[in-house]
């Protein structure tokens, strides 16, 4: 990819001093701050309601800052949504498509949209098995799929758009134990081929596995954030626990 | 479990945010359409005084019973505030002399076709086309909304029996639409109160039933929305199914029946009907002309005068003459009359036969059953022509003998004239006989027909039943498509 | 980009089943109301054929054209009429004809056979009012919001495509693929008039196709007003439940209300109080022309029959004079409640257009020249008739028969009764009804026309407006 030399200078996503406040008054993001390279997972646990799903929203530009930025390969999402969002893909956290399409109609549908025309029927086959979509559920609509097999095909509509960055909002939620196995694996190679991934979850064991950087969400703010390496030795559903307990300053001491 | 089930159903209907939307522009929608029936009625009220009153002139103005023109106008009903029914489609007032056939013209919507671009709003209207609507927009999803939420799930995760649920849903989503509907029913009620509309015990009772039925139409389409709730798994497809049978039942089958009835029993127009009369009032005429002038001709011979020439003939002879060919003339119009009745009830005879079956077949639909339960309580219905029309007949046969009898009192030919050609003197014209005012106090005034509750109940009960025949019908099917629902 | 919006938009409507219900539905009510339209057409033509040839049947056998005095004309049932019913069936249909005075039609539809009033017509003026309107709000009403539910407006905007070209494509998109299928089964339904009977002349085809095209107007009217209140709420039940009360309003309550607001603003007198008034000067003229008969003296006193004419001719001119004076007192009063009814009219329709369902009614009716101007237009036709009518009979017996005498007089030479000639009823005059002109139909129209295209864009820009601002999440 072109964008690879880019690598050690300029942060794919970069979140600055990321700040929502929303119309009722919740402070939903308190000055959140992190960076995403090129070839990097980042990873966000939290709680309910600790503010993953509004940092991402930022990053679309569905919901606008109240101060600070985020920024896309150094576009700032809410100055030029248009040219950001052609560099970021998204799964969200509860995928809905079109109950009326098939998969592949859908698949062709945002594929279009997001900018890749060439791709052919077999492309979207291959895609969907890839995400471990079985053969026989391709031209069936989607009205009758579960709620894991909507997910494989929004992982697939995200792979298919082929953006340098890429944002997952709970991505295994509903994964069967294999196919969210399958899935780390996808990751790993999606990463392999040089992209910046964001994802929130609530599945500690697989984020310490697959992410190279962990951050942990609490009431809008990132009260912890350390890379992989220094969490290869600690047990991090105990660290989350004692951080989410409040006593995050013992234990940073 | 059957109250706390029913709790819930009502918590669920008057919470929701729709409800408040909904019940306030019901309301609106009520209070408006009877305001506006209001004023159209004081309007008929005004316009029959007046009708009246111009009858009344013209009688006193009058010098001759044979100048007097009689008008009788068809009376105005309190129920038209809530009905409206026919009320604008069928003429006002009819004419009523010896001439002419007893026949209603000028309605509201010839005079004035501008009320009949978009017509009028009633209560029943308001009933028939937005309440329904409602009801159905509420129930749609009462079963499988509750699915989709996964609520439902829950519910008979406890030992709830089936049964009893779809009870509740019904039971629950009915008070919880009808209670608060009653209450702008009541308002409008105090509204003809306020505006000092009189109404009699009969009204009373009328207005009472018209509100039952009403309520049992509602009824209908509450447990219809909960019957096609219970058919489907997705909301979105009962929901379509809903306002699909809404259309049909509303909008399509009432119109359709007429058609097809109309289709299948034609009946001529009355002008067809009319032209007949015509040709046979003229070809009796034309016979009764030409035995006339050889009577006159025999006349003249018999005087021993010249064809013509009658000027010898005394002044009284020829008014005995003259009330020799007015009796003549009376027995024509007679026999033309007998024709004309005879060619008429014939096509009253097709026109019931037609209306009977557009009916029945319309029937399908409780819309329209309700619809024809509330024209015929308001008596508006279909008979409200025929039912003028026999009435104003009966009256015009008291009114011709009455003034052919105060016409014969003043002697033959009064308010007429004579003309007189005479080969020597001209022509000559006579003046009327007397040119005093007329009395008309023994005249016997039309009395419009009275219609109580009693003429209409045959048929409205009929259609009362119907309708609750439809809403047992609706909740059988609800009660065994939810017996074997599928609740995940 | 656009392209791809759109084509998925119209593979989204087509694929579905509300589509599928919802298009097999108005396919089948389009057909029915051609059907229907076809068939009323037949039967008042035939209704229509054997009033006239009735009326014409009665004078067969008579012969002397003096004996006849006044006939009847009708309405003939236009094939556009059964249609777009408008006000034809409120209005009268039969007129007499005697020659001099006002006319005035009688015998409604409805008034005759109030079996069709009970619950009104089927046509397709109603098809296109209430069902279709219903139908664009149906398919229209989560256009936005529902793919908000469904979570698809998120996924679209993860991607790089502006909000206008978005909104636009689901503009276009919907309106094409929910438009061309109406326009083929509204073409099919007109194509099946011809072979139904119902006979259609190119002006008919026109006023026909303008209809339809106003038809169009109207239910993309609905439709972007559909999409624009979707892109107004979060939630699709929400944005139902305000387009149900909207198409409420616009469809059944604001004509409605609007014509009785002006009812109640402009006092128009009743037909009862100027009949009466009529009746009056009538009365009173006949009082004063009578006393002024005896003046008459005839020239020849020696032939009865000529004495006769003579008389009939000063009959004549009596009742001329008469004519005159009563003619200027009732257009005076028939020309104030005119221009009362006309004033009423206008505001009531002026509030009425604030509706699209008022406009569309008020277009379609002017096109299919079932307006309420057809009233006066019928009455308009008839005078012209009246003046064809009183010149026949002035040619064939010398005087007016509205202002004569006598209805019988024998022709007797030396004693001798001549058998006459029987006369033939068929020379008389056909009373032929001519449509507003086309040019003037379509002018009256073209406010109406111009009105649902300015809806229209009025909702699209509102839809326009409100995506830009609309939350996706
Ligand atoms: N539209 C909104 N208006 C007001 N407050 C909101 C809105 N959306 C989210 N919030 C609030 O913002 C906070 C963060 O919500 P967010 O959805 O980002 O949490 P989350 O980390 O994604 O939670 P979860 O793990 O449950 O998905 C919560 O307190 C929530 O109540
Ligand atoms: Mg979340």
């Amino acid at each position: 990819m072109s964008e690879l030399p880019l690598q050690s200078t300029q942060p794919m996503l970069e979140a600055v001093n990321l700040t929502k406040r929303y119309e009722d008054g919740v402070l939903a993001l308190d000055r959140v701050s992190f960076q995403v390279r090129a070839g990097e997972i980042f990873a966000m646990l939290g709680g309910n309601g600790a503010g993953k799903t509004t940092t991402i929203n930022l990053f679309l530009n569905f919901i606008e800052p109240t101060e600070g930025e985020a920024r896309i390969n150094g576009i700032v999402t809410h100055l030029e949504p248009l040219k950001a969002k052609e560099q970021i893909a998204f799964v969200s956290e509860n995928v809905m498509l079109y109950a009326n399409f098939t998969a592949i109609q859908n698949l062709d549908f945002f594929a279009r949209l997001g900018g890749q025309t060439h791709y052919t029927r077999d492309d979207y086959h291959n895609v969907l098995l890839r995400v471990g979509l079985a053969k026989e559920a391709h031209h069936k609509r989607l009205r009758g799929y579960s709620k894991g097999m909507r997910q494989k095909c929004g992982i697939a509509i995200a792979i298919l758009k082929n953006a340098p960055a890429i944002l997952l909002d709970e991505p295994t939620s509903g994964l069967d134990p294999k196919a969210g196995h399958d899935f780390i694996e996808l990751l790993a190679s999606l990463r392999a081929e040089g992209k910046a991934i964001l994802m929130s979850t609530h599945d500690i064991f697989r984020a310490k596995e697959i992410a190279d950087s962990v951050a942990i969400m609490n009431d809008g703010k990132i009260i912890m954030q350390r890379p992989a390496a220094a969490l290869v030795d600690t047990d991090l559903e105990q660290l989350y626990m004692q951080y989410m307990a409040g006593r995050s300053s013992e234990l940073v001491g | 479990m059957l109250s706390v089930l029913i709790q819930k159903e009502l918590k669920a209907i008057i919470l929701s945010p729709k409800f408040t939307a909904t019940f306030i522009i019901c309301s609106l929608l009520m209070l408006l359409s009877v305001y506006i029936g209001i004023q159209e009625y004081q309007n008929s009220v005004k316009q029959y005084d007046a009708g009246k009153q111009l009858i009344d002139e013209g009688i006193r103005e009058a010098t001759s019973w044979h100048s007097v023109r009689y008008r009788a106008y068809r009376a105005p009903d309190p129920m038209q505030i809530f009905v409206s029914g026919l009320n604008y489609d069928i003429g006002r007032w009819s004419a009523i002399n010896s001439q002419s056939m007893v026949k209603l013209r000028n309605s509201s919507y010839t005079d004035d076709p501008i009320f009949a671009v978009f017509r009028f709003i009633d209560f029943t209207f308001i009933v028939l086309v937005v309440l329904s609507l409602f009801a159905i927009m509420f129930t749609y999803d009462a079963v499988n909304g509750e699915r989709e939420d996964g609520t439902l799930k829950l519910v008979f995760a406890n030992s709830v029996p089936r049964a009893r649920y779809i009870l509740a849903k019904c039971i629950g989503g009915w008070l919880g639409l009808v209670v608060p509907i009653c209450l702008p029913i009541l308002l409008s009620i105090l509204l003809v109160q306020l505006f000092g509309i009189p109404l009699s015990a009969d009204n009373w009772l009328r207005l009472a039933t018209l509100i039952a039925a009403a309520i049992a139409f509602f009824t209908f389409f509450i447990i219809l929305g909960v019957l096609i709730s219970a058919m489907t798994k997705r909301s979105s497809v009962s929901f379509l199914l809903a306002l699909v049978a809404w259309i049909v039942f509303v909008l399509i089958i009432p119109r359709a029946g007429v058609i097809v009835a109309g289709q299948i029993l034609p009946v001529p127009s009355t002008a067809e009907v009319e032209g007949q009369v015509q040709s046979f009032s003229r070809d009796r005429w034309a016979t009764f002309y030409t035995a006339q002038e050889e009577r006159w001709r025999e006349r003249s011979l018999h005087n021993n005068q010249s064809e013509g020439d009658l000027s010898a003939v005394e002044e009284e002879k020829l008014w005995k003459y003259m009330e020799e060919d007015d009796a003549a003339r009376k027995a024509v119009q007679q026999e033309i009359d007998e024709f004309d009745r005879k060619l008429n009830d014939d096509l009253r005879h097709r026109r019931t036969a037609q209306e009977r079956l557009a009916f029945s077949l319309s029937r399908i639909s409780p819309a329209s059953a309700f619809q024809l339960a509330a024209m015929d309580l308001a008596g508006s219905d279909i008979a409200l022509k025929s039912r003028n029309e026999q009435a104003m007949d009966l009256y015009r046969t008291e009114y011709t003998q009455f003034v052919q009898a105060k016409q014969a009192e003043s002697g033959p030919g009064g308010g007429a004239f004579t003309i007189q050609i005479d080969t020597e003197k001209g022509v000559s014209i006579g003046t009327p006989r007397d040119q005093a005012a007329v009395d008309a106090t023994q005249l016997p005034v039309f009395v419009p027909p009275t219609f109580s509750f009693s003429d209409a109940a045959a048929t409205f009960l009929l259609d009362l039943g119907l309708l609750l025949i439809f809403s047992i019908v609706a909740f059988g099917g609800a009660f065994a498509a939810f017996l074997r629902y599928d609740v995940r | 980009m656009l392209r791809i919006l759109i084509e998925k938009e119209i593979r989204e409507i087509i694929g579905s089943a509300k589509f599928a219900v919802i298009f097999g539905a108005c396919a089948i009510l389009i057909l029915t109301s051609c059907y229907v339209g076809a068939r009323t057409y037949q039967a008042n033509r035939a209704q229509y054929e054997a009033a006239k040839a009735e009326n014409l049947r009665q004078f067969e056998g008579m012969t002397d054209w003096f004996n006849i005095q006044q006939h009847r004309i009708f309405l003939p049932p236009q094939p556009l009429a059964s249609l777009v019913n408008g006000v034809s069936n409120d209005i009268g249909r039969t007129t007499e004809v005697w020659g001099r005075g006002e006319l005035s039609a009688q015998d409604s539809k409805f008034g005759d056979e109030p079996i069709y009033a009970v619950f009104r017509f089927l046509d397709l003026e109603f098809m296109f009012q209430v069902v279709l309107s219903l139908f664009a709000v149906l398919l229209g009403y989560d256009a936005i919001s529902g793919e908000k539910e469904r979570g698809t407006l998120k996924l679209s905007f993860a991607n790089a495509v502006p909000r206008d070209k978005y909104i636009l494509g689901k503009i276009i998109g919907s309106l094409t693929a929910l438009t061309v299928p109406l326009v083929v089964a509204l073409g099919i339904g007109s194509l099946l008039l011809p072979l139904l009977g119902v006979p259609l002349s190119g002006d008919d085809w026109l006023r026909l196709f303008l209809v339809i095209l106003t038809g169009l107007l109207y239910f993309a009217a609905f439709l972007t007003l559909s999409i624009f209140v979707s892109a107004r709420t979060e939630r699709s039940s929400n944005s139902f439940l305000v387009l149900l009360v909207v198409w409420i309003l616009c469809v059944l309550i604001v004509p409605r209300a609007s014509v009785l607001l002006a009812g109640r603003a402009v006092n128009v007198p009743s037909v009862d109080e100027i009949a009466a008034q009529k009746a009056r000067f009538q009365q009173q003229q006949w009082h004063e022309d009578r006393a002024s008969w005896s003046n008459f003296k005839p020239t020849k006193s020696d032939d009865p029959n000529a004495m006769m004419d003579e008389l009939n001719r000063y009959m004549e001119e009596q009742a001329d004079i008469r004519d005159k004076k009563m003619q200027e007192f009732t257009a005076r009063l028939n020309e104030q409640r005119y221009n009362k009814q006309v004033e009423q009219q206008n505001l009531a329709f002026s509030l009425a257009r604030v509706s699209p369902a008022a406009t569309l009614s008020l277009g379609v009716t002017s096109l299919a020249g079932t307006s309420i101007t057809l009233k006066d237009h019928y009455n308009d036709e008839a005078k012209a008739y009246q003046s064809l009518y009183a010149n026949f009979m002035k040619e064939k017996t010398g005087t007016n028969p509205g202002g004569r005498m006598f209805m019988f007089r024998a022709k007797i030479e030396d004693g001798e009764e001549v058998k006459p000639e029987p006369i033939n009823p068929q020379e008389l005059p056909e009373f032929e009804y001519h449509q507003p002109d086309l040019a003037q139909s379509i002018s009256a129209a073209a406010l109406d026309m111009g009105l649902l295209a300015f809806f229209n864009l009025l909702f699209f820009a509102g839809a326009f407006v409100s995506f830009l601002r609309y939350d996706v999440r």
